[in-house]
């Protein structure tokens, strides 16, 4: 063993703790080291890459957001006796409370015939856009261990989220299907009859997929710069379940504006949220006011196309900026 | 969340592993640059915590004080005024180096020195506040702290690591026997990663890390895990990968593994570069200024705050000042 240069301060009552040498001087300037980068060829790390070659980097983890968003699904209620169970269970008992309060005792969806039925399908289709809202504005923070320590394109992180929410409203849209053709068999109401409109249900179940994703990337971005926006989007969600008529029929309450405020009648009507609940209706309930509309149809391939487009967008504006905090 | 939370639990007490001494040192033959950092900086940004809680967790500080924001920007960026519970940490300060092909560079310093933050940085993990690292090909950071999702089975982790590091499912199925059979898990591979002994995890985590075949490896610490011999398998692991690679980065806590492994060392303190050369002038100087460093048992603000250094401490001279 040498002896220490320092081995004399060690040896004082009191002795100070040893410096390191100072910080190094470096040889070579920045545009040197710079200049020798490019020329050999050598790829700048953490920028944005491109948006076209992004996409196919996206495209390339396909099995990746797959896997991880069927993991996700199912690690959520692994810790309960029920288990899976659960993933039906929840939205199950979400709808009978809404039934049970704001159709039974407040008696609020007056002029729909089957108050259960439009319930139960507000209910369980508005709580895919709560939980993809909810999932992917989390999405980012709940996994940062896997951001900082594996490469792949950061909007793996909020598509396999939406996933995951799809993998568990797939069981859960059987429940509501048989709770809609259970509503049929209450005296009060017109049995509920399987037509070939519902077919068409998975298409309208697809695009509020695709319309959820581009709301998640938003939402993570959002909420990856700050925080504190994932507190805020509770009550947005809570406020757009009533806007968008999850509960109570909004056409209620727009026939009742005055003729000057006829263009928040069209807002209400056409914002993603309510054209989303209609297209399920319109195609599984036979409900007078709620009739199949192609102009719901357009609107709904609109919002998911244009909000998609936009969300991700949005996402891959920030992709260098993930994973540092 | 800081980068200390990586390596809380080593010590500043080396004991120079002489075990990892066996290998061949490999033989440098400098071939064209293949990394550069430029100017390199990363900040920390601390939500709900002021600076001194941050200095508690490890983070290195003293006259680091975080740089000051206008109240504005400070507004605009983070969106929490809860007041003075944003800050910032300046975990790495200005790193520039120059690497080429055939280099295995080591990493030295005491703990929450920003060896880790860096590594991460330059393996485009962690996103640089300032400055900027370009690289031949895509690093890939072989670590250990690398929990993937722990409520899932082994099974499960296996795959999904497999995947993110760019592998397709064909492959990971491939590649599977050969996992389990490296990290030596058996039948714990279909229970949840949370109930697996911290040796375990660190071994399977080990294992998929390394199933993949980077143009620049990155190790964290992996070597600090395990026993014997399952240390013995992962140091020929990275020497196999090395030989491929061609350019490794080695962060470890043993300067026996650094000597072994090493042909360049770079030696980092509070963020800092001190020290930049080859091995046999880097060691000697980092090695006194540890031993001077544990015979001074100053308190524990640089390091040595695990149980055993502070066993070790009140074990010997009875007259250490305190804090």
């Amino acid at each position: 063993m040498t002896t220490p240069t320092t081995a004399g301060a060690a040896a004082e009552a009191r002795p100070k703790p040893p410096q390191p040498p100072e910080p190094i001087e470096f040889d070579l300037t920045s545009e040197e080291r710079l200049a020798l980068a490019e020329q050999n060829g050598l790829t700048r790390m953490g920028v944005r890459p491109p948006l076209w070659s992004y996409i196919r980097d996206v495209i390339r983890h396909w099995q990746f957001i797959r896997v991880l968003g069927a993991s996700t699904a199912y690690s959520k209620n692994q810790n309960n006796y029920l288990g899976q169970l659960w993933a039906v269970l929840n939205p199950f008992l979400n709808a009978i409370i809404y039934v049970v309060i704001f159709g039974l005792v407040l008696g609020a969806s007056r002029g729909v015939a089957n108050t259960v039925a439009f319930i139960v399908m507000g209910t369980f289709m508005f709580r895919f856009i709560d939980t993809s809202v909810h999932g992917g504005a989390r999405s980012i923070a709940s996994k940062s261990s896997l951001l900082r320590n594996l490469h792949f394109p950061r909007a793996v992180m909020p598509i396999s989220e939406v996933y995951s929410q799809l993998a568990t409203l797939i069981p859960a849209l059987g429940v509501m299907v048989v709770m809609v053709l259970l509503s049929g068999f209450i005296p009060a109401y017109e049995p509920v009859r399987v037509t070939w409109w519902w077919t068409l249900f998975p298409l309208a179940i697809v695009l509020l997929w695709i319309f959820n994703m581009g709301l998640a990337f938003i939402v993570a971005r959002v909420t990856a710069a700050t925080p504190d926006m994932d507190n805020i989007i509770s009550f947005v969600l809570r406020l757009a379940m009533f806007a968008s008529g999850a509960i109570f029929p909004i056409t209620r309450f727009v026939d009742k504006l005055p003729p000057s405020a006829e263009w928040f009648g069209m807002v209400m009507e056409y914002q993603p949220g309510h054209v989303y609940l209609y297209l399920g209706r319109s195609m599984i309930m036979q409900e007078k006011t709620i009739p199949p509309d192609l102009t719901m149809w357009y609107w709904g391939i609109g919002w998911a196309i244009f909000t998609f487009a936009l969300g991700f967008i949005v996402f891959w504006r920030g992709e260098e900026k993930y994973g540092r905090d | 969340m800081t980068e200390a939370d990586a390596h809380l639990d080593l010590d500043l007490d080396l004991e120079f592993d002489r075990e990892d001494l066996d290998g061949e040192r490999p033989v440098p033959s400098l071939g064209s640059p293949v990394l550069v950092v430029d100017d390199l900086h990363v900040v920390f940004r601390v939500l709900g915590a002021k600076s001194k809680s941050a200095t508690d967790a490890g983070a290195h500080v003293q006259e680091a004080s975080p740089r000051r924001q206008s109240l504005l920007k400070r507004l605009v960026t983070s969106g929490s005024r809860h007041v003075g519970a944003v800050s910032e940490v300046h975990a790495v300060r200005g790193v520039s180096m120059v690497v080429r092909h055939g280099e295995s560079v080591g990493i030295v310093g005491v703990n929450g020195s920003g060896k880790s933050t860096m590594l991460r940085a330059i393996a485009g993990l962690i996103p640089p506040t300032e400055g900027s690292v370009h690289a031949a090909g895509e690093p890939a950071l072989l670590g250990v702290n690398a929990a993937l999702m722990p409520q899932l089975s082994g099974e499960r982790n296996i795959m999904i690591g497999g995947l993110a590091l760019g592998l397709t499912q064909k492959q990971v199925e491939e590649r599977y026997d050969e996992v389990v059979d490296f990290a030596d898990i058996g039948e714990f591979v279909n229970l949840p990663m949370k109930t697996y002994s911290s040796g375990m995890g660190a071994r399977l985590r080990f294992a998929i890390s390394s199933a993949a075949r980077p143009d620049i490896l990155m190790v964290d610490e992996a070597l600090a895990t395990g026993d014997a011999a399952f240390r013995e398998r992962s140091r020929a692991r990275i020497e196999e990968i090395r030989k491929d690679a061609g350019t490794v980065f080695l962060v470890s806590h043993s300067i026996g593994t650094v000597e072994a492994m090493c042909t360049r060392v770079i030696w980092l303190h509070q963020g800092k570069i001190v020290m930049d050369g080859s091995t046999d002038e880097v060691v000697p100087e980092y090695q006194k200024f540890v031993r001077a460093h544990k015979r001074t048992k100053s308190g524990g603000r640089a390091g040595g705050v695990g149980p055993r250094a502070r066993k070790k401490r009140n074990g010997g001279k009875g007259d250490k000042p305190v804090g």
